[in-house]
């Protein structure tokens, strides 16, 4: 028998439940409609395509729980605590759905209790509350007593830990009274029927144990529906929403910028917060202060004042903040915020500023969400409407209007087709056609260290019997410091102009040497026409080895490392290519740094980086890669990128090690190996 | 407000000095191939001071380029600035004149044009830097002329001007309408903003010939001209090195200082 089932004080049990699932469930639903009339501020973004996919998608991440042990390493064991808390949590709601709210409140209960069902679920809960407990109390450890940098010990972490624990309890509870008060004999499920059995022998009378239990029912029952009110309002909403955000997260290509339309407007970008889109704002929701974001972003660990987690905690406080006034339709918002502005006051230009786009916050967020495009939204407003941004990134800006490259000053010494004189390289004049074209990029044709590699590169191309042509002088900017700058419409004109230009000398495939260059022209060109096969040249290298049209077989005694750039590793997956291609090095001793990979750690010139100047008084990015190089003990670290090559040239230099390490690109080290001793 | 800017295009002046050519028959420079020709600093800062009178106070800013058909660039880049309009003026008997020359034909482009009330020029061109164009374009429309400007403000049919001097600034009053030329200490010119890169690169920028400005006075006459090229080279670059020493530091900063008080 249910408790349900009794009157309490002349009222049915019955009423008692409903009465108090209906509020409950006007409290919940009325706090997620606010929440969703908020995010509809948001403008408008196509996130509906392929839903069958996107359903596919999401279930095989939330499931199994990818999302959270993707990022489970021997230092941070977090995930696994999620794991267990998530299957647990759910075998434990579908048991309130069924034991209290079918048996319960639908009075079904003649029809389950004492079925071996009955046994044998409440058997599987017992071993799940174990299991959540266990993580309970991993997580509770992690939070109060290590204290990683990652979490903050909030007091919202606190309540949920307790509450989880006390359901947990009562569940045990429950059918420990329930049983003893109901004389049932049973060895399963094993915790509640070791209760019962020892309650049983205590002494009490059957009236106490019955009064006990239908007490315990009802709190049960209470903190069960408290939970329900409480989500929605905390930051634990992340286990409502997150799903869905993984739902709508970007099919294929991971950071897509959104194109501003051309037409005029008040302003570009994102000046307020109702300029996000709406997926942009379910972001906020979704996030569940995990930190791991900010425990990996390159900016905040070499001492930025930018941390991923909290633009996205202040701008989700921000949106609940302005939002009820918004959504009145009232142009003021509460007095506190009143004097508030989206940059500035809720996301400093500072930090702003101080993004990489290295995308190591997105490869590690277990909820999918977005920071890159918010970040870049932000300077769009900067740049595009405010006019405002630091020396360096206009000086940057500036050349790119004018002269079609980022580079100025000393870097400029040389004009873009320079380095094709004395190499018989097939330069495209007007009017002529080529197949495959040899993309330099900006800084591979201006900037002498990245020349060296350019020229290897184009020599290596020629030893394999490439058919190849370039475009000298006529190669202007892909656009990628631009568009990340927030510059957007420099970037959309570059791309229509480049797009213009492959066309006209009919090109199909482009090699590019610079991963930025890459992603730019492989994945944001085909938004503006620009449908082109592109590979990266450590994709064509290590295939030319493998088909044996490059032989490398003169040794190189040397202890490699590799550094994936962060738009070759994370933006676009390609991690083997390189290593293949070294490890076919005779002689090379190839050594992993520790963040590798997709935990690739950035060499700090992404994003437009490259150009603007880092924050003053903070360590160097570039140092603190260096310096996971050196811990390998290797003499040599190999990237293939033109910035990183850049990056690992300058803080070589800087601390004085040259004689211990040197960078190279990685087609330096293929020429190198090529050569008859 | 009406304001009529005049810019120039000339060499980049980031390009490399190894690839400055000169052909000594001609007495000209070579421009390198592949190199777009920019707008002359001076100038962009012109165009700046306009830009903020129209930030302030509204109004048209139109401008103009005499110069090869590639002024258009230079023009358009104005547009992305955040000018109205523009228009190159250039012909055969445009090529190689001189300060004179060059004022008279703006003058003969700011007539077509019709009314303004204040030019604007930059106080010298970023090529040849001879700075008098903007003095004498004043002295054929009968206006006057404030140089070097850091500052312009406008108001009641006047021009308040910031005028740099050799120690610091005076502040002079104008009518309208005026010539001023923009001086470097305006501040950096801004980057063009918002769509308006993408409007100015979708401009047709109209081209005026001689005939269609009525320019046909003497002033063209090449043989008349004022100024003659003598002569025309790269400079050549030395850098010595030279390390100034001393038993403290207190004493090498006292040789060092010596040392640049014997060569100032
Ligand atoms: S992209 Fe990189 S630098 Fe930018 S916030 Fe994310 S982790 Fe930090
Ligand atoms: S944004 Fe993602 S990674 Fe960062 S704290 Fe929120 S949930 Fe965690």
């Amino acid at each position: 028998m249910s408790p349900v089932s009794a009157t309490y004080w002349g009222i049915p049990g019955y009423a008692i439940f409903w009465v108090l699932f209906a509020i409950a469930a006007v409290l919940f639903a009325q706090r997620l409609y606010f929440l969703f009339r908020l995010m509809r501020l948001g403008k408008a973004e196509n996130r509906f395509d392929n839903l069958g996919q996107r359903i596919k998608a999401m279930l095989v991440e939330v499931i199994p729980q990818w999302c959270n042990l993707k990022t489970v390493t021997r230092k941070d064991i977090a995930g696994i605590g999620h794991a267990l808390l998530f299957w647990g949590f759910s075998l434990f709601l579908i048991s309130y759905i069924i034991f209290i709210g079918l048996a319960g409140g639908f009075g079904a209960s003649s029809a389950i209790e004492g079925t071996n069902f009955e046994v044998v679920y409440f058997s599987i809960l017992d071993v799940a509350g174990v299991l959540v407990t266990i993580a309970l109390i991993m997580a509770a450890v992690r939070r109060y007593i290590i204290r990683p940098e990652r979490l903050e010990a909030s007091a919202e972490a606190g309540i949920i830990l307790i509450l989880v624990f006390v359901l947990m309890a009562l569940n045990v509870a429950v059918v420990g009274f329930g049983y003893s008060a109901h004389d049932i004999n049973a060895s399963w499920p094993p915790l509640g029927s070791a209760l019962a059995g020892y309650l049983s022998g205590s002494g009490l009378s059957q009236g106490t144990l019955e009064a006990v239990y239908q007490a315990m029912w009802w709190l049960h029952y209470l903190v069960i529906i408290g939970f329900m009110v409480y989500i929605p309002r905390s930051k634990h909403l992340h286990i409502l929403v997150s799903p869905l955000n993984i739902l709508f997260r970007p099919l294929g290509h991971k950071v897509v910028l959104k194109p501003i339309p051309l037409e005029e407007a008040e302003y570009f970008g994102a000046a307020k917060i109702e300029d996000f889109t709406w997926k942009d704002l379910l972001d906020l929701y979704s996030c569940a202060v995990c930190g791991r974001c900010h425990a990996s972003c390159p900016a905040q660990l070499s001492g930025k004042s930018l941390s991923p987690r909290e633009v996205v905690l202040n701008l989700k406080e921000h949106l609940l903040e302005t939002g009820p006034g918004l959504l009145a339709g009232k142009a003021e918002v509460p007095p506190e915020s009143k004097a508030k502005t989206m940059i500035g006051d809720v996301v400093t230009e500072e930090e702003i500023w101080a993004c990489t786009t290295c995308g190591a916050c997105q490869e590690v967020c277990p909820v999918s969400i977005e920071h890159i495009r918010k970040i870049i939204e932000l300077r769009r407003n900067l740049v595009l409407s405010q006019n405002k941004m630091p020396e360096s990134a206009q000086l940057m800006l500036r050349n790119l209007q004018s002269r079609g490259n980022p580079w100025a000053g000393v870097q400029s010494l040389r004009l873009r087709g320079d380095w094709t004189s004395g190499l018989d390289v097939k330069i495209l004049a007007e009017g002529d056609k080529a197949r495959t074209l040899f993309w330099v990029g900006c800084t591979g044709a201006l900037v002498e260290r990245n020349v060296e590699a350019t020229l290897a590169m184009a020599r290596v191309l020629k030893a394999a019997g490439v058919n190849f042509a370039v475009l000298g002088d006529a190669e202007t900017c892909c656009g990628d410091p631009a568009r990340r700058a927030g510059y957007e419409f420099q970037f959309q004109m570059m791309a229509e102009q480049n797009i213009a230009t492959f066309k006209s000398h009919g090109i199909k495939e482009i090699v590019a040497t610079c991963p930025h260059c890459y992603n730019t022209i492989k994945n944001e060109y085909p938004s503006y026409g620009g449908d082109f096969k592109v590979v990266h040249y450590t994709q064509l290298i290590a295939d030319l080895i493998r088909r044996g049209k490059l032989k490398l077989t003169k040794e190189l005694n040397s202890i490699l490392t590799y550094h994936d750039p962060c738009y070759l590793g994370r933006y676009n997956g390609v991690y083997q290519e390189p290593r293949r291609a070294l490890q076919a090095i005779p002689g090379a001793n190839f050594k992993e740094m520790e963040r590798s990979k997709n935990n690739s750690f950035c060499c700090g010139g992404g994003g437009g980086l490259m150009w603007i100047e880092e924050q003053p008084g903070t360590t160097k990015i570039n140092q603190m890669r260096t310096e996971d190089a050196l811990k390998t003990g290797a003499d040599t670290v190999v990237t293939a990128c033109p910035y990183c090559l850049q990056m690992f040239e300058e803080s070589i230099e800087h601390k004085d090690i040259k004689d211990s390490l040197k960078v190279k690109d990685l087609v330096e080290l293929v020429e190198a190996a090529m050569k008859q001793p | 407000m009406n304001i009529i800017v005049c810019v120039k295009q000339v060499l980049d002046p980031e390009i490399p000095p190894a690839k400055f050519k000169i052909d000594p028959a001609t007495k000209k420079v070579i421009p390198p191939p592949g190199v777009p020709p920019v707008i002359s600093v001076f100038d962009e800062r012109a165009v700046e001071a306009a830009c903020r009178l129209k930030d302030k106070q509204g109004g048209k800013i139109t401008v103009i380029s005499l110069g090869a058909a590639q002024a258009a660039e230079v023009v358009k880049h104005t547009i992305a600035m955040g000018t109205d309009e523009g228009f190159v003026l250039q012909d055969e008997a445009f090529e190689d004149l001189d300060s004179f020359g060059i004022a008279y034909v703006l003058g003969k482009a700011i007539e077509k044009i019709g009314a303004y009330d204040l030019v604007l020029c930059g106080r010298q061109s970023a090529d040849w830097g001879n700075g008098q164009v903007g003095s004498i374009l004043a002295e054929i429309m009968g206006i006057p002329v404030v140089t070097l400007a850091c500052d312009i403000e406008a108001a009641d049919k006047k021009l308040k001007v910031k005028r740099i001097v050799k120690d610091g600034y005076e502040v002079l009053e104008a009518p309208m309408p005026s010539l001023i030329t923009a001086s470097s200490e305006l501040g950096l010119p801004r980057l063009p903003a918002g769509m308006r890169i993408m409007i100015a690169a979708r401009t047709q920028v109209p081209v005026w010939k001689a005939a269609d400005i009525g320019a046909q006075g003497p002033e063209l006459d090449k043989a008349k001209a004022h100024t003659e090229v003598t002569g025309l080279s790269v400079p050549s670059r030395k850098t010595e090195c030279e390390m100034i020493s001393g038993d403290s530091p207190g004493q090498a900063a006292e040789n060092l200082a010596a040392k640049l008080a014997k060569l100032l």
